[in-house]
């Protein structure tokens, strides 16, 4: 395994979020717009990378019966480390970024490559996965998050695509969590029929 | 047994780095983050209450009103009142007060600046963890906040409450309860005679604040 495989594989081939379907909660619950989207997405592969880092580094001494809560304790550690130093230190960062640091625990993606993957790879290939993934996560949130915002509010990273008569009457459903379980379903759909065309051709 | 005994202890090494690490961060952390908090809060003061007398340096004075407290027990902000002058006069302009209001997902917190009559001058959202791109628009002033200015204690009521504020579209919930606590801090001040001229001067729009300032 290469680097440069497991750095790309998060990205496409097994996108956490319409391959792996992982990390759910957060990618439904903060998609409404692409700004959020970028936000939870760098915080998001910034915790993933540390976690991985460690996990991988530890991984011949915790003992396989106690590696679920043991990682569990190092991401809800280095989480609230994290909220801990940006609140102190980078208040303005914090602020834009504070509601989704405590969703960050709650992102069974860090688990999920914690268990799936940096438990039996070397310190090197796990943040290259870390780090493809982590992308894969952001690029996936900024797909729902563009279609979301666009239709339900008119907008794209806050500027006026649609115009200020749109904006008086947007598909609001788009915004509001129905739409985001309408929209990724269709996503998931066609995700599918690719991988389907694939699979027939071969 | 001896197996188990190690992977407990290896569980337990692993969680006491883990408590020991957070509480070193915590102590070195706490005192800066009480201080950033403090100098937002000021800074806050200080912008939402330019409103009422521009270009002037202003004095607060923190007054305590019964009914004003902090209702709920996790927002350690505790700042009441706030009685506004301009130095050396120290006849008041107006006032500061931060109302709280359980909105949909978190204690909603909003700064006010109010006219001598009683009518809102300035609002700021001091915090809020209400949902991203729906109740947390509440802080782009245009939104909902923008409508307020002008407006006294008995204007404060949502278009769906029989009032003429129109809420914000899919967050009824945050718009009315700032809404809601703006106006009950506004009576609370209100019966505790804060408002001077409340009663001859209610039904007239809102006089600019330095005339409004002498008593």
């Amino acid at each position: 395994m290469s680097l440069i495989k497991d750095l790309t594989k998060g990205i496409y081939h097994e996108n956490p979020v319409f391959k792996l379907v992982l990390g759910m909660c957060p990618f439904l619950a903060v998609t409404t717009s692409v700004e959020n989207a970028l936000g939870m997405g760098a915080a998001a592969t910034f915790v993933l990378i540390c976690s991985n880092f460690l996990v991988s580094l530890f991984r011949n001494i915790i003992p396989s019966k106690v590696r679920i809560p043991c990682y569990i304790v190092i991401i809800a550690t280095f989480v609230t480390l994290v909220d801990m130093v940006m609140n102190a230190y980078l208040p303005d960062l914090h602020r834009s970024l504070g509601i989704f640091i405590p969703l960050i625990v709650v992102n069974c993606i860090i688990l999920g490559r914690a268990e799936g993957f940096a438990n039996r790879n070397p310190v090197l290939n796990s943040i290259a996965d870390a780090i493809g993934m982590g992308i894969g996560f952001t690029l996936a949130m900024v797909v729902l998050a563009s279609f979301r915002e666009l239709l339900g509010n008119g907008t794209w990273l806050n500027f006026n695509i649609l115009g200020s008569a749109y904006q008086n009457q947007p598909l609001l459903i788009a915004i509001l969590a129905p739409g985001a379980f309408i929209l990724l379903s269709f996503i998931l759909g066609f995700s599918n029929i690719l991988e389907q065309r694939k699979g027939g051709r071969q | 047994m001896a197996e188990m005994l190690k992977v407990g202890l290896i569980l337990m090494l692993v969680t006491l780095v883990a408590a020991m690490a957070l509480g070193l961060v915590n102590s070195r952390t706490a005192p800066i983050i009480a201080i950033q908090k403090e100098l937002a809060k000021q800074k806050a003061m200080t912008e939402v209450s330019a409103s009422l007398s521009p270009g002037d340096s202003l004095a607060f004075d923190s007054l305590s009103v019964a009914g004003l407290e902090n209702p709920y027990a996790s927002c350690d902000n505790t700042l009441s009142v706030v009685r506004i002058s301009v130095p050396p006069d120290t006849s008041r302009i107006g006032y500061v007060f931060i109302a709280y209001g359980k909105g949909y997902s978190s204690t909603v917190q909003t700064m006010v600046a109010v006219e001598l009559d009683g009518s809102i001058s300035n609002t700021t959202i001091l915090y809020q963890q209400e949902t991203p791109g729906l109740g947390a628009n509440i802080v782009i002033p245009s939104k909902l906040i923008e409508k307020f200015y002008g407006l006294t204690a008995s204007e404060f009521l949502l278009t769906k409450d029989g009032g003429g504020i129109d809420a914000m579209t899919g967050c009824t919930i945050t718009s009315r309860t700032v809404t809601n606590s703006i106006r009950n801090g506004l009576e609370v001040m209100s019966e505790a005679g804060l408002f001077s001229s409340v009663e001859d001067s209610a039904d007239d729009t809102s006089e600019p604040a330095a005339e409004g300032g002498t008593e």
